[in-house]
């Protein structure tokens, strides 16, 4: 009797229906803690448009005077009033598209060795392995590439270029395979070198996040895999990467993001040209945060002003890849729940 | 009851965290307090710049730890190491140049912070190469400041370019291409060399530094380089050395400690007194004898140098690319500088000023002079809270010093040896290695054959200035002297004595060949018995066809190990792509639903 009255009055019909405001009992720690956490985000929100503003009003002097050529010039050498970033960006974007071609298989191969294949007694020591070489500092991989590594890369750079020149960004200039007097420092210093370096900096990353999407691809999804007589390359192709894309494509763009702000590693192997040099076996390349570090140190102020600005490309560049990467976790499966 | 003991055990939980805090805040507080305020004791003190002088730096900063001073230093660069210091960020900076000097249109302002300059130590900016005929490693090359010139600006570009075959007479220099080696980050390196270029190959440099894209043309603490040139740019003196150690033809320019680190040698440059001279510690010593400093205190530049007369300097032992390296000191308390670092930094360079300079030649630098060392101590004495020490300047054992401690003689540089008369320009050469390299190069070319090149040149056309380098090289004298000695004026048959230089590529055994064009009768190669020379009038381009033995850097054409690469590329193609297709092929079979019961 009552529910009928209730129904028939549609004011309170309206008021009852609507969602019960939730109100839990609010303790003091409850408090501190939201509000730490809630400062937390805000000062990370805070601190991003901060490092923006500071960046474009230190760069606003350069770019007021460069105008559009900024994008376009190539060379740089802000104090005649020469200077541009279109160099330097196709640079940073071939040394990361190396290092991404390079770090991405290696990472899932080592992802699914991990979470897949592994014995448990080693998983721990494999997972700390990858971990450890997060850790490891980029100067340290700089030396390495500079004074080891690129010495020993030299052969393979030659054979690429000798027997794949055909393709144009794999050709090297100023020399001749067949030229036994040719000198081997034009395979030295280059995109590619600079790119393998960045590889192994990018890896431990991407290889983190995956490793753990693939390690919580659904029990019950595998299972059912096996029930259904699939082998284990069978499960891991139909339940583990499917379920892995979206960490798989997250953790390539968070290693990208990386890749385009890498600075002293590069800095050290690379021999710094300010023209597009698209031939990436070949001797000199460039980056944006390389070129900051090699040129801030003497600026002047409108030269500094024109780091600032090549500064602000290159934060511009890494936070669309970065929301770009976002996006495409948020978008994907992975994480949740099985329904199976 | 139980809410009150939860309370209770919540109020200990937290006094036990607070007085952990407590604690932590105590250690840490106890720990630093005693350090800053004691008199005595030392404080970390940090510096940036140079890396021409880092070595030196290094070794006194490791002394100095067994007095429990930390010195922390980063040679990042010259430039980085004056602007770091400008920002206040470093108490220190260590730079060849001074503040103002002007690098194209950037001014390099001073700092607003006071600040002094204190000569730290000399040295050569050497030229380093790497270099090796067939297997031996050069280790005598010298060049003339035109030379080297004109390779830093890609004017040359090979080694058997005839700038360098004319410095180096007993040398067989190959066909191979120089790679210079310059500093991609800001230098003083590069500001002292690009100044000696300047100031002595004005033309040359002005050229080169209009056609990278720069005006004005000054010196420079980045070094140009044009795009799709042989140059390398590296960071860090450490770089350069690193790359050119690994890099066959490469040369660069860098500290003599870096060479000698590195065990390779350094070119001996040719000075004004017409002597090739290595940046032995004597060598700079005696060179910056005429280094101008400035001696007007109240300047802010109170001791710069100005080298003009040292690239000039008539002596016959000096080294013309010597230099000072320089410590800016903070001489105010501002920018995080107090007292104790003051004290710190004083006792750190009063050490390095005096016992610190015994060292320098050990390492590959030259001891400062006892004017400038006094000098130094002044300076110190401006750094607030520097200690006050009355030093016996005589105790130092600084091996520029004298016995009676006058300050105007430079021992060091009174007793530098004369160089051999075979650091002359001429037809021989010193033999004796160099920097880091000291094993002895012996001649692989030119003078025996001496004769020859303007024979082959004045005889037949064809000619083409054959030198007899490539004969000696071998040891086979006899053959290329004959062939080249007799000038019969060219009775000439044209045959192609060229292919039968080149045709051989046994390492220069027909070397005479080429050489042999203006005989009239045939000659017989002593060694190999082959009738050379004697009939090619178009022998032409002498360089080309005497066979000179080179180090390849790399293999050519189709070989064995080329059909093994393709195999295992092919096996690994099968490898791969094997299993599936045989699984697949068979695959239908076995999946029949017929055959399972």
């Amino acid at each position: 009797m009552s529910t009928t009255t209730t129904r028939v009055e549609p004011t309170s019909e309206v008021a009852e229906d609507a969602p019960r405001a939730l109100r839990a009992a609010t303790g003091r720690s409850d408090r501190i803690f939201r509000g730490v956490s809630r400062g937390g985000g805000i000062a990370v929100l805070a601190i991003m448009s901060l490092i923006g503003v500071f960046l474009t009003y230190r760069a606003l002097l350069a770019l007021r005077e460069a105008g559009w050529s900024f994008v376009t010039t190539e060379s740089w050498e802000p104090d005649a009033g020469e200077f541009g970033i279109a160099a330097v960006l196709v640079g940073t974007i071939l040394i990361a598209l190396v290092a991404i071609s390079l770090a991405v298989p290696l990472a899932i191969g080592t992802a699914l060795y991990i979470s897949e294949y592994a014995p448990a007694r080693i998983k721990p020591t494999l997972i700390s392995m990858v971990d450890l070489m997060a850790a490891v500092p980029s100067v340290v991989y700089g030396l390495w590439g500079a004074f080891f590594l690129q010495w020993n890369v030299l052969g393979l750079s030659r054979w690429i270029s000798t027997w794949f020149g055909w393709i144009p960004f794999l050709s090297v200039e100023g020399t001749d395979p067949r030229d036994p007097l040719a000198t081997e420092t034009v395979y030295t210093a280059s995109t590619f070198i600079a790119g393998i370096v960045v590889a192994m900096m990018v890896t431990p990353i991407a290889c983190s996040v995956m490793r753990e999407v693939f390690s919580q691809a659904p029990a019950g999804e595998r299972e059912g895999a096996y029930a259904l007589g699939a082998t284990k390359w069978g499960m891991i192709r139909s339940v583990v990467l499917p379920y892995g894309k979206g960490g798989m494509i997250g953790g390539t763009m968070l290693g990208l993001g990386r890749a385009l702000g890498e600075t002293i590693g590069v800095y050290m192997v690379i021999s710094p040209i300010f023209v597009i040099q698209p031939r990436i076996l070949e001797s000199g390349a460039s980056s944006v945060s390389s070129l900051i570090a090699l040129r801030f140190g003497e600026a002047s102020d409108f030269h500094l002003s024109a780091l600032m600005a090549a500064g602000l490309a290159l934060f511009l560049m890494t936070l669309v890849v970065n929301f770009a990467a976002s996006s495409i976790i948020a978008r994907s499966r992975s994480g949740a729940v099985s329904d199976a | 009851m139980t809410s009150r003991r939860r309370g209770r055990a919540l109020v200990l939980r937290w006094a036990g965290g607070l007085l952990a805090v407590a604690l932590i805040v105590q250690t840490v507080l106890t720990g630093a307090a005693p350090g800053a305020r004691a008199e005595g004791s030392y404080v970390t003190i940090s510096g940036s710049g140079s890396t021409w002088s880092q070595n030196a730096v290094e070794a006194w900063r490791r002394n100095v730890e067994q007095f429990g001073m930390t010195v922390n230093f980063a040679g990042n660069g010259s430039s980085r190491g004056r602007a770091e210091f400008r920002e206040g960020t470093v108490d220190f900076g260590v730079s060849e140049i001074p503040y103002g000097i002007r690098d194209g249109n950037n001014e390099d302002p001073p700092p607003s912070r006071a600040y002094a300059y204190m000569p730290i130590v000399a040295g050569g900016t050497s030229i380093m190469y790497n270099l090796t005929i067939g297997a031996q490693r050069v280790t005598n090359l010298r060049l003339s400041g035109a030379t080297i010139a004109r390779i830093f600006t890609g004017q040359i570009t090979h080694w058997n370019d005839p700038a360098i075959r004319e410095d180096n007479p007993q040398l067989n220099l190959p066909a191979i291409q120089i790679v210079p080696v310059v500093r991609s980050d800001g230098s003083g390196t590069s500001a002292q060399f690009t100044a000696w270029m300047v100031s002595e190959q004005t033309d040359i440099w002005n050229a080169y530094c209009a056609a990278a894209g720069r005006n004005p043309c000054t010196q420079t603490s980045n070094y140009p380089v044009l795009p799709g040139s042989a140059f390398i740019s590296q960071s860090g003196s450490n770089g350069v050395a690193g790359y050119v150690s690994q890099a066959a033809g490469a040369i660069t320019y860098v500290e003599y400690s870096y060479a000698i680190n590195q065990g390779f040698p350094v070119a001996k440059v040719l000075n004004d007194a017409g002597y090739y001279i290595e940046p032995t510690p004597e060598a700079v010593a005696v060179a910056l004898l005429r280094a101008e400093i400035n001696d007007n205190a109240a300047s802010v530049n109170y001791l710069t140098q100005d080298l003009t007369n040292v690239y000039r300097n008539a002596d016959p032992r000096s080294y013309p690319i010597s230099s000072y390296s320089y410590m800016i000191l903070p001489t105010e308390l501002e920018s995080g500088f107090t007292e104790q670092k003051g004290y710190t930094l004083g006792t750190f360079a009063q050490h390095f000023l005096c016992e610190g300079q015994q060292q320098a030649p050990a390492l590959g630098y030259s001891p400062l002079p006892i004017n400038l060392v006094l000098a130094g101590f002044d300076q110190v004495e401006r750094i607030p809270g520097a200690q006050d020490v009355d030093i016996n300047v005589a105790a130092c054992n600084n091996p520029t010093f004298s016995s009676d401690g006058d300050s105007t003689t430079n021992v060091l540089a009174e007793n530098a040896p004369y160089p051999p008369d075979c650091d002359r320009p001429g037809s021989v050469q010193c033999s004796t290695g160099t920097g880091g390299a000291p094993g002895d190069t012996p001649p692989s070319g030119g003078a025996e054959g001496g004769g020859t090149e303007g024979g082959g040149d004045g005889g037949t056309g064809g000619g083409g200035g054959g030198d007899g380098g490539g004969g000696a090289a071998t040891g086979a004298d006899g053959g290329g002297g004959t062939a080249t000695g007799t000038d019969t004026g060219g009775a000439a048959t044209g045959t192609d004595a060229g292919g039968t230089a080149s045709g051989t590529d046994a390492g220069g055994t027909a070397s005479g060949a080429a050489d042999g064009t203006d005989t009239g009768a045939p000659v017989i190669d002593p060694e190999t018995g082959e009738v050379i020379g004697g009939d090619g009038t178009d022998a032409g381009g002498g360089q080309n066809v005497s066979a000179v033995p080179v180090s390849l850097q790399a293999s050519s054409g189709w070989r064995f190990q080329h059909t093994l690469m393709a195999l295992a590329g092919l096996l690994l193609l099968g490898v791969v792509i094997g299993p599936p297709l045989i699984t697949r092929l068979l695959g239908p079979r076995n999946a029949t639903p017929g055959r399972t019961p």
